[in-house]
């Protein structure tokens, strides 16, 4: 029962999600199934940034509440692998990079996804972690592949933050990830690492 | 043999090679879903591999398939890495590996996910590796469910088969200026049932990083 109500919470979401995006300006490259995404974020909200990030690694439990593993039953859990960084001037905020994340949820969004996005700005954060000189945010469109939903291009995606705080990973770091207007999942890292780097005169 | 991969990505980032030719510091990784040298057939799914300066490589897979060894869905491979530069002393690496609805064997060994995370870093003060969050969702050998994390380095007898190793974990380097990892969540060695000897090997899972000041 439980399954079956979050698979219609789900459906519901990408349902009310689709009706959204479909009210939107049709921006270059609609995604191959028909859907309209959103305008991309805001990418100048947020400062000029004088580091880069990469990382990878996994998330489990939500909302930073901790970082154990999931159960060995559970499916519940995220996975990902980044570079991102800014262009060599700024302003504008623009970036380059790629972003890949996986989510395993069957419950969840699309019954668990596959999206592999192109950075295209980087900034400093503009969510809670505005202001702390660890944290990045970065974002661009990418493809999202769905386990039930099928494929879509050029959906819209944000790093809202990732955190390099400290070595190891595990137990520190922190990302979280909004994709579009269906998805969204931040947590402490239960496995790898992010790592930020100086931007140097030759980057 | 049938490999399989309706769409593929192999993307390799080459941004780190803009960082200058007199860098000391190194990384690598390397990350693949399967892996078989066994019943007359040698494969093996779309590898991620970065080296060097770092930068970042990923493989993508709707399926794999070598009949009666390894069938796999949603095949992912990424590995990531970059150097410090300048008065920058750190640098990192990490790859990740994952398969769903993986099956061994034509199901000897299932697995809903496996997971293999393994990743690196060295600072001014030392170097350390781990594949903490590597893992398996609803595992089943030899039709027995494991309910309970699988420790590092766990081997189990296939009778008629050979044996496994899950979750093998090979650290390498010194922990102060290098460290490394290869973490492989399922190796299958094939045996010949009289004699003992090594007839076969299947991995599926496979993740490793190294990092080097």
């Amino acid at each position: 029962m439980s399954k079956a109500r979050h698979s219609s919470l789900a459906l519901g979401a990408l349902a009310a999600a689709l009706i959204a995006v479909a009210c939107q300006t049709e921006p270059v490259g609609a995604p191959s199934f028909g859907v309209k995404p959103p305008p991309p974020p805001k990418k100048d909200e947020g400062g000029c940034a004088n580091f880069r990030l990469t990382g990878g690694g996994r998330i489990d439990e939500r909302d930073h509440t901790g970082f154990a593993k999931s159960t060995p039953q559970s499916r519940d859990f995220a996975t990902f692998g980044f570079q991102a960084r800014p262009t060599k001037a700024c302003p504008p905020t623009d970036g380059s990079g790629q972003f890949q994340w996986n989510e395993h949820n069957p419950d969840g969004f699309g019954g668990g996804f596959s999206f592999h996005g192109r950075v295209t700005f980087f900034t400093t954060p503009t969510d809670e972690t505005a202001g702390d000189s660890r944290c990045g945010r970065f974002g661009g469109s990418g493809t999202l592949r769905t386990r039930n939903s099928g494929t879509s291009e050029n959906v819209p995606f944000e790093v809202n933050h990732a955190c390099d705080n400290g070595e190891p990973g595990v137990g520190n770091d922190h990302i979280k990830l909004t994709i579009s207007t269906v998805y969204t999942r931040h947590g402490i890292l239960s496995g790898g690492n992010i790592q930020q780097h100086r931007l140097t005169g030759n980057f | 043999m049938k490999a399989i991969g309706i769409r593929a990505l192999a993307v390799v980032s080459g941004l780190g090679l803009l960082a200058g030719p007199a860098l000391a510091q190194s990384v690598s990784g390397t990350a693949y879903g399967a892996y078989v040298n066994a019943l007359g057939v040698t494969s093996q799914s779309a590898v991620a591999s970065v080296s060097d300066t770092g930068g970042l490589a990923a493989a993508n897979a709707d399926s794999y398939q070598v009949p009666s060894a390894v069938s796999a869905n949603w095949l992912s491979a990424t590995s990531s890495g970059a150097v410090g530069s300048g008065s920058d002393k750190n640098s990192g690496a990490q790859s990740v590996s994952e398969l769903e609805t993986v099956s061994v064997l034509s199901g000897v060994i299932r697995a809903d996910v496996v997971t293999a995370v393994a990743s690196s870093y060295v600072t001014g003060t030392g170097a350390g590796s781990n594949g903490t969050g590597s893992g398996f969702a609803n595992l089943v050998v030899n039709g027995v469910a494991v309910i309970t994390e699988v420790a590092p380095n766990t081997r189990v007898t296939l009778p008629g088969v050979g044996y496994a190793v899950f979750n093998e974990q090979t650290p390498s380097g010194d922990g102060v200026t290098s460290s490394g990892i290869r973490v492989t969540m399922i190796r299958v060695v094939l045996q010949d049932a009289l004699t003992g000897a090594k007839t076969g090997e299947i991995v599926v899972g496979s993740a490793a990083s190294s990092v080097t000041r």
